[in-house]
């Protein structure tokens, strides 16, 4: 099976000597082709640092992470920021939409940085809003959308570029319980569906009860990595 | 097209930052055009006032003869010359005319002068001296009569019908010429140095008084384009100067004028940079509260994949929009506002600027205001997108989004 991440000893310091806190310590994962895990674990475990690393936002105090089987930390600030556009697709507690585009035009947003043809483009983006449940209000702008669909919009945006991780931070933490619900199920049927890798932090029971894996952390340590 | 419509997007967000720097560079615009509008329309009538008044725009003479005024350095045959100028297609006007300094005598008083033989009716179209004139008529081709300034006849104690003689010498032999005149005009051009020593008798008169025969002192030229006259390498000079003679643009027998003009162009230009300056800083200004408004927004865009250097132009093109819309407003205010004060002038009262009475100032409408200053200012603005645009590309998302991912 392939890895799409993979991380070695990876530590994480903030700060240095007496005050330095170690958010991530000596982290081993390895995150196969279309698992749909969860990263979870009390507040301050390390969750978010996680995601920093393996989204390529951040570099690791040491250690090292292949996404896709390449180094991040040989690749230039350009490389990163290319890769990120091509093979990784976010989605954040609080949507994160931008707020001058329409839904359509945060879809289109990253296959636009891609160079995509405007006709292939829109085709994607009415597949992928059709895909959330979101057909007919394409034209809306983020304010015009209720929390649940600004979240479809920004599943829908992860996924439109066809990533091969889709990086959650707490993807459910701002809706209500059935709107999360809703939206897990588009995301595992996307899962199954089109074999996308998901990689959630979350605290959410909802995610924990559909996740195929779990992976606990405990002030920065995998503490449990459990397979259902 | 996104691109663009997000960066339009952008502008309109805060709609009343993007109005206040709009007018903030916008008029600064609008301030450079009146400057520009003044400056021009004061150096037109300053060379104006001096190349229509008396000495045209251009002038040939024979070589060394306007240093000294030495009426000996005569044209003695100013035919072709004539000819050549009737050919040119740049020349609107011409006028042939004899120079000397004289004595200028009255029954009560004498008094030293320069005197001009001059062609009535083609001095028309070159000189305003029979605009000039306060009482009685211009030259009618009689060869008794003389124009003269009114403070030259106040110093004579003469006034119109009194006879004056001129006294001078004749070019060949050296030998004293006179002849009888009586005042037939008086004139005031608001120029002290023309008023007091200046007096016009017909050319022919004039010939014939220093002996020249059909000999000439200056030819003076108008163009149908004044701005001709400035051009020395046209066919005018090329064809003009050859030999010992000389042609030669306002500019060069006015040079403390041209220095006037130059120093008012540094003036504006100091202006400009000014004006610019201040608008730089507020576009700088606005630039980065955009960008510290957006900088979670920003962290995000990069986050999912845009690159520094696609940011970069993003901002850049929010700044050139912005620019483009300031042009559009400041250029559309000057030009209404310039053409205004085109037409009914600015009430500055009568002033003396180098020896030149100006009265107000009527600004100048010209197509490079509308052209080159707005793209100046383009330019300005997308410099100093610069360095907020660069500020823009080195944001960290993890820095700018630690309130999440």
């Amino acid at each position: 099976m392939k890895h799409v991440i993979e991380t070695e000893h990876v530590c994480r310091f903030f700060g240095e000597g007496e005050v330095g806190v170690a958010a991530l310590d000596d982290i081993s994962i390895k995150i196969e082709q279309g698992e749909f895990s969860a990263i979870i674990g009390p507040s301050g475990s390390g969750k978010t640092t996680f995601l920093q690393l393996v989204g390529g936002l951040d570099n690791p105090t040491s250690g090292r992470v292949w996404l896709s089987g390449a180094n991040i930390a040989e690749m230039t600030g350009r490389e990163l920021s290319d890769f990120r556009r091509d093979h990784i697709g976010f989605i954040f507690q609080s949507y994160n939409l931008i707020p001058v585009l329409s839904a359509e035009e945060n879809i289109e947003y990253v296959m636009l940085l891609q160079g995509v043809s405007a006709d292939k483009r829109h085709k994607r983006v009415r597949e992928v809003l059709s895909l959330v449940g979101l057909e007919g209000l394409g034209d809306r702008r983020p304010a015009q959308l209720s929390g649940g669909q600004q979240q479809r919009v920004a599943v829908a945006r992860a996924m439109a570029s066809s990533p091969d991780i889709i990086l959650a931070d707490e993807p459910t933490a701002n809706l209500d319980s059935a709107t999360g619900a809703a939206l897990l199920d588009v995301m595992r049927r996307l899962n199954e569906e089109q074999d996308m890798t998901f990689v959630f932090s979350t605290h959410d029971q909802k995610i924990m009860d559909r996740a195929k894996r779990l992976i606990h952390l405990h002030d920065g340590k995998v503490e449990q990595d459990e397979t259902k | 097209m996104l691109i663009v419509k997000l960066a339009w997007r952008n502008l309109l967000r805060n709609k009343r930052r993007t109005l206040l720097t709009v007018m903030l560079v916008g008029f600064s615009l609008v301030s450079l055009i009146l400057t520009d509008g003044m400056v021009k329309g004061m150096q037109e009538k300053l060379v104006g006032s001096i190349t229509q008044t008396l000495t045209g725009e251009a002038q040939i003479h024979r070589k060394g003869f306007r240093e000294e005024l030495d009426e000996k350095k005569f044209i003695d045959d100013p035919v072709p010359i004539i000819n050549q100028i009737r050919l040119n297609k740049d020349i609107q006007t011409f006028a042939p005319r004899v120079v000397f300094g004289g004595m200028i005598a009255s029954p009560y008083n004498i008094n030293g002068g320069l005197i001009y033989g001059v062609d009535a009716a083609r001095e028309l179209g070159i000189s305003k001296i029979k605009e000039a004139l306060i009482e009685g008529a211009y030259l009618s081709g009689s060869p008794r009569e003389i124009l003269i300034g009114k403070s030259m006849s106040e110093i004579l104690e003469v006034s119109l019908g009194d006879r004056i003689v001129i006294s001078a010498a004749e070019v060949k032999n050296g030998e004293i010429s006179q002849e009888l005149f009586r005042v037939s005009g008086i004139f005031e051009f608001g120029l002290s140095d023309l008023d007091n020593s200046l007096g016009f008798i017909n050319l022919n008169v004039a010939q014939s008084l220093l002996g020249l025969n059909k000999g000439i002192h200056q030819i003076v030229v108008r163009f149908k384009n004044p701005e001709n006259a400035l051009d020395l390498q046209s066919s005018f000079y090329q064809n003009a100067n050859s030999g010992n003679i000389e042609a030669l643009s306002w500019k060069d027998y006015n040079p403390s004028i041209a220095s006037l003009i130059g120093m008012s162009n540094y003036a504006t230009v100091i202006i400009g940079v000014t004006l610019f300056l201040l608008a730089t800083f507020g576009v700088i200004n606005s630039l980065f509260m955009s960008i510290y408004e957006r900088l979670y927004e920003l962290g995000v865009a990069k986050a999912i994949g845009t690159s520094g250097p696609e940011l970069m132009s993003l901002v850049i093109l929010e700044a050139f929009l912005l620019g483009v819309i300031s042009c559009i407003f400041g250029s559309l205010v000057g030009y209404f506002a310039n053409s205004w004060f085109a037409v009914h002038g600015i009430p500055f009262g009568t002033y003396d600027f180098s020896g030149v009475i100006l009265r107000g100032i009527h600004t100048k409408v010209a197509l490079g205001q509308f052209t080159l200053l707005p793209s100046c200012v383009i330019i300005l603005v997308l410099v100093s997108a610069i360095y907020p645009s660069i500020f823009a590309a080195r944001i960290m998302p993890v820095d700018s989004m630690r309130r999440s991912l």
